[in-house]
């Protein structure tokens, strides 16, 4: 037991074949999977999609899950998991050959395309509504389609309207001023916070991940300003118990905490903010029949009606053409549809990303952690 | 006389802080259980049963609850039998290379959980075990195991070795002077180790994340999980039914044995 | 007429217990007498030794890096973990914290746990002593995650405690998301293992003895010094090493209490694993802390004397 290596089971020279066969039956499947709709495969009592909790998973329920219960007959079963701890879990089912827990996940990008880049996710290039997305949905550097991106966010730069009677904040340097000592918050990881930093300390996006020390030595300076560090729930409490004016954080949950009755704003500065995407895909491994439906749900994911109901809960720009705003998102910079929303935003790609994340995510814990 | 009042005053004092600190959070999530806000707050923003109403409607929970029970009994079942006899091994006899043993008993605490959660989802997956509820309690039996160990090697203390002898000298043979006269001895700290396991089980979250699926969630997962998007009174409402239910229990064990029990022999 | 025992000179429960009797001696003759101990102890063993297979799993995950590539860790072995691990300030850093953070844990519940349990014990009030042992078992119930946030909305900037000197005139200060928040957290969340540990090493001294020494003369600091905590010694290396274990490897309080910046090595653990995806170093730094957690129970072990956790009066 001890020699069968931790987590590998998939060659490297195998996963290229795979890749490769997936490819070349990419074009074969798409009529595969029509003439399969006619005579649909045995209906599993339900299905198990990894979903982040709270409004998240309500998004979600009432825009796709409770649609596609109606339509199929198909239970949906939501696993809450964090997408960050289901990843090895479901490496592990995949490379132990056993059946994966869960049948789609809700991931973000980066964290998907590393689980397509290991090879444990299903082609899902034949999904009939594929045909009217907009490129939002296509990953970027991935052959095929092992993800399907399902809408963009924006970390925004989020603050309390009292602690800036002036007006809000223009500049991601704001989090310099002394009097915010102590009271700014950041990612963990420092994730959606690197690019910008990369601006706002004079470097250039073009040279990300060649050179960021700009981007190094702006964090550095951030760290003196003692930030705290959190996830997504830690931004509502301390926005909530007043520990802090400033923070770098998904449009979702800054509006959450708004919802809630705490008093929060955002904007995108000067320098721009990252853009990225969230997608769904599904782990190798499922039975035939069980893959189908999986590819069933994805597929109304992406249809109108559902990504209408399903990012009207999250605020979210979708992948789908013709989508109406919140009424409270009309103009919103986070809520990007024309092209010129867009020029503010950063977006690097999901392959740039995953190749340098752990390295930046070890510079940015060596600034806060030293 | 004064040096007696003297030393009841540093005790009461420590002891006072200790209950301080000890009661503080209990309190602070009882407190904010009721609010009728939509955020955990203290003190309650208004008063309200609405999130109790929230909880007892959620089936979800009640089965995550169900199950967490599940793996507390199959936890302390294994435990007690294989944690009394090693206790009793460590405590009776004077075992050959007893240091390396001993550190190798501490693998559940010095191994991190995340560690052991990792490594029994391994082993586990690769004996093709997992989706069960069994090899959960058996992880939570694993990881908390010293503590069975050492509740009952402490208690061993009031262990009287001339009681054996005088059992063994009086005819009985080896596994009578064991059940009748040994066991008894150490009960308090079997019943000391076995509530400990239990409870320990009944919240554990790390280890049971990487081997529960959304079919065999316990509640402390589903909480965990929960928590990681965001914090609403419900969570305070289900620890609360929680602190119920181990109060009920705790207030049964004292109608049964006496809690006293846990800190004497009889 | 033939002899016949009966029924209540020699009950059923005598007679399954011989049974049981002749079978033990069937499987177990009593010449394997010196193997009992090690009999007793396989089931632990065997336990245990689940972990230990893991962890030669672990091991040998530590010795593959990362090709972020694929995604997949390498097929031939290398040290470039270690190497990384001892190169990297941060991590010893972060070891560092982990490592006085849990001495100074251990010796504050020490401190706090001993007049505890020994009010516990020695109270002549029953009601006492049962609110005494309520007040421990109860937050165990709530678990470490909502414990935590409990500490976040009573230390928090707004919070009680701030109001409180606030009526004083004083503040707010930040109490949270320092170092000290987080051993504080630490501490409550040791202090009942640490008392059920130390609670039966002293309910195992006489009242009488502490009786004798005090009419010897002998104040109560010099009892406690010289009587008491000799003989309670197996309960406090019992207990500190229960606390010291635990708060090494412990995961939520620094996450949570700490805001993010007071790491501990079980937090960087948990981000390679989970975080950046890194099985192989997530693996290392596993091993190193369980290298060193043994380490340190190897050494109370020495230093105390091996089976201090057994009995008195049984030692060599």
């Amino acid at each position: 037991m001890p020699d069968t290596p931790f987590f590998l089971q998939l060659s490297r020279r195998r996963f290229l074949q795979g890749a490769a066969a997936a490819g070349s039956l990419g074009a074969a499947s798409a009529l595969g999977l029509r003439t399969a709709f006619a005579q649909e495969p045995e209906k599993p009592a339900e299905i198990i999609v990894r979903a982040w909790g709270g409004s998240w998973v309500e998004a979600l329920k009432a825009g796709v899950s409770d649609p596609f219960t109606k339509a199929t007959g198909i239970a949906v079963r939501h696993d809450l998991t964090e997408d960050n701890e289901i990843q090895p879990k479901v490496w592990a089912a995949v490379a132990q050959k056993r059946v994966p827990p869960i049948h789609v996940n809700w991931d973000t990008t980066t964290n998907a395309t590393k689980s397509a880049l290991r090879g444990v996710t299903e082609d899902l290039s034949d999904l009939p509504n594929l045909a009217h997305v907009t490129d939002l949905a296509k990953p970027v550097g991935l052959d095929g389609y092992p993800i399907v991106d399902t809408y963009g966010y924006v970390y925004v730069l989020a603050y309390r309207p009292e602690a800036f009677p002036d007006g809000p904040p223009t500049s991601w340097k704001a989090m310099l001023d002394p009097k915010f000592k102590g009271r700014i918050a950041l990612y963990n990881d420092g994730i959606g916070f690197h690019f910008p930093a990369q601006v706002a300390g004079g470097g250039k996006l073009e040279d990300i991940p060649a050179n960021m020390q700009p981007a190094w030595d702006f964090i550095a300076k951030v760290k003196e300003q003692e930030p705290l560090l959190g996830e997504d729930p830690d931004f509502t409490t301390w926005f909530q118990n007043g520990e802090i004016d400033l923070a770098c954080t998904i449009s979702t949950n800054a509006r959450e905490a708004k919802k809630n009755g705490i008093d929060v704003a955002w904007v995108v500065p000067e320098e721009g903010a990252k853009f990225d995407t969230d997608g769904l895909w599904i782990p190798k491994g499922l039975p035939e029949n069980e893959l189908y439906w999986a590819k069933k749900y994805i597929d109304m994911a992406i249809g109108k009606e559902s990504q209408q109901v399903w990012l009207d809960g999250l605020g979210l720009p979708g992948v789908v053409p013709g989508l109406t705003p919140p009424a409270d998102l009309v103009g919103d910079p986070s809520y990007p549809t024309k092209p010129e929303d867009f020029e503010h935003l950063i977006r690097i790609s999901s392959k740039i990303q995953v190749e340098n994340e752990a390295d930046w995510f070890g510079k940015f814990k060596a600034i806060m952690q030293g | 006389m004064r040096e007696a009042r003297a030393k009841r005053l540093v005790i009461g004092a420590l002891v006072a802080l200790s209950l301080l600190i000890l009661s503080a959070p209990t309190l602070v999530v009882l407190g904010a259980s009721f609010t009728a806000g939509n955020i955990i707050a203290f003190p309650p923003d208004g008063l309200s049963l609405k999130w109790y109403e929230k909880v007892a409607g959620a089936s979800d929970l009640r089965q995550a609850f169900w199950r967490s029970l599940q793996v507390a009994l199959i936890c302390t079942i294994v435990a007690v039998p294989v944690g009394t006899l090693a206790g009793l091994a460590l405590a009776k006899h004077r075992v050959r290379f007893s240091n390396a043993l001993q550190v190798y008993l501490l693998l559940p605490f010095t191994i991190p959980l995340i560690g052991s959660g990792i490594g029994l989802m391994l082993l586990f997956g690769e004996a093709g075990v997992l989706g069960s509820l069994w090899p959960v309690g058996l992880a939570a039996c694993v990881i908390n195991l010293p503590f069975m160990i050492w509740a009952v090697t402490a208690s061993a203390g009031a262990l009287d070795p001339d009681l054996e002898l005088a059992a063994a000298s009086c005819g009985a043979p080896p596994l009578q002077t064991f059940l009748l006269v040994t066991v008894p001895a150490v009960a308090p700290g079997i019943i000391t180790g076995s509530l400990l396991m239990f409870i320990l089980a009944l919240n554990e979250f790390l280890v049971s994340l990487l081997l529960v699926d959304a079919r065999t969630v316990t509640l402390p997962v589903q909480i965990y999980n929960s928590i990681r998007s965001i914090i609403t009174p419900d969570l305070a409402a289900i620890s609360v039914v929680f602190i119920a239910c181990a109060a009920l229990a705790i207030l049964a064990l004292d109608r049964l044995v006496g809690l006293d029990i846990f800190l004497k022999s009889k | 007429m033939p002899l016949r025992p009966s029924r209540s000179a020699y009950p059923l429960s005598w007679r399954v217990l011989d049974a049981l009797e002749a079978g033990a001696r069937g499987v177990w003759p009593a010449r394997f007498a010196r193997g009992v101990p090690w009999l007793m102890l396989a089931p632990a063993i065997l336990l245990v030794g689940l972990l230990a297979v893991s962890l030669f799993e672990i091991a040998d995950a530590s010795l593959r890096t990362l090709d972020t590539a694929t995604f997949l860790p390498s097929e031939e072995h290398t040290l470039a973990n270690y190497a990384r691990a001892f190169s990297e300030p941060v991590v010893l850093a972060v070891g560092l914290r982990s490592l006085g953070g849990a001495l100074l844990v251990t010796l504050a519940t020490l401190i706090l746990a001993f007049p505890y349990a020994y009010a516990m014990v020695r109270t002549p009030s029953a009601a006492w002593r049962k609110t005494l042992l309520i007040a421990l078992f109860l937050p165990f119930f709530i678990g470490q995650v909502v414990r935590a946030y409990g500490w976040l909305i009573l230390l928090g900037n707004q919070g009680l405690a701030n109001e409180i000197l606030g009526l004083a005139g004083l503040g707010p200060y930040r109490l949270l998301f320092n170092y000290w928040a987080v051993l504080f957290g630490l501490v409550q969340y040791m202090l009942p293992f640490a008392v059920l540990m130390l609670a039966p090493a002293l309910s195992a001294i006489p009242e009488e003895v502490e009786a004798a020494a005090g009419s010897l003369g002998a104040n109560w600091g010099r009892t406690l010094l010289h009587v008491v905590f000799p003989m309670a010694k197996p309960g406090f290396v019992g207990a500190g090493l229960v606390v010291l274990t635990l708060t090494l490897t412990d995961f939520a309080i620094p996450a949570i209490l700490g805001g993010g910046g007071q790491d501990f090595i079980a937090n960087a653990i948990y981000d390679q694993f989970f975080r950046t995806s890194d099985q192989g170093m997530g693996a290392t730094l596993t091993v190193l802390l369980v290298l060193v957690g043994s380490t340190l129970v190897g050494l109370v072990f020495a230093l105390f004397g091996a089976g201090t956790l057994s009995l008195r009066g049984r030692g060599p």
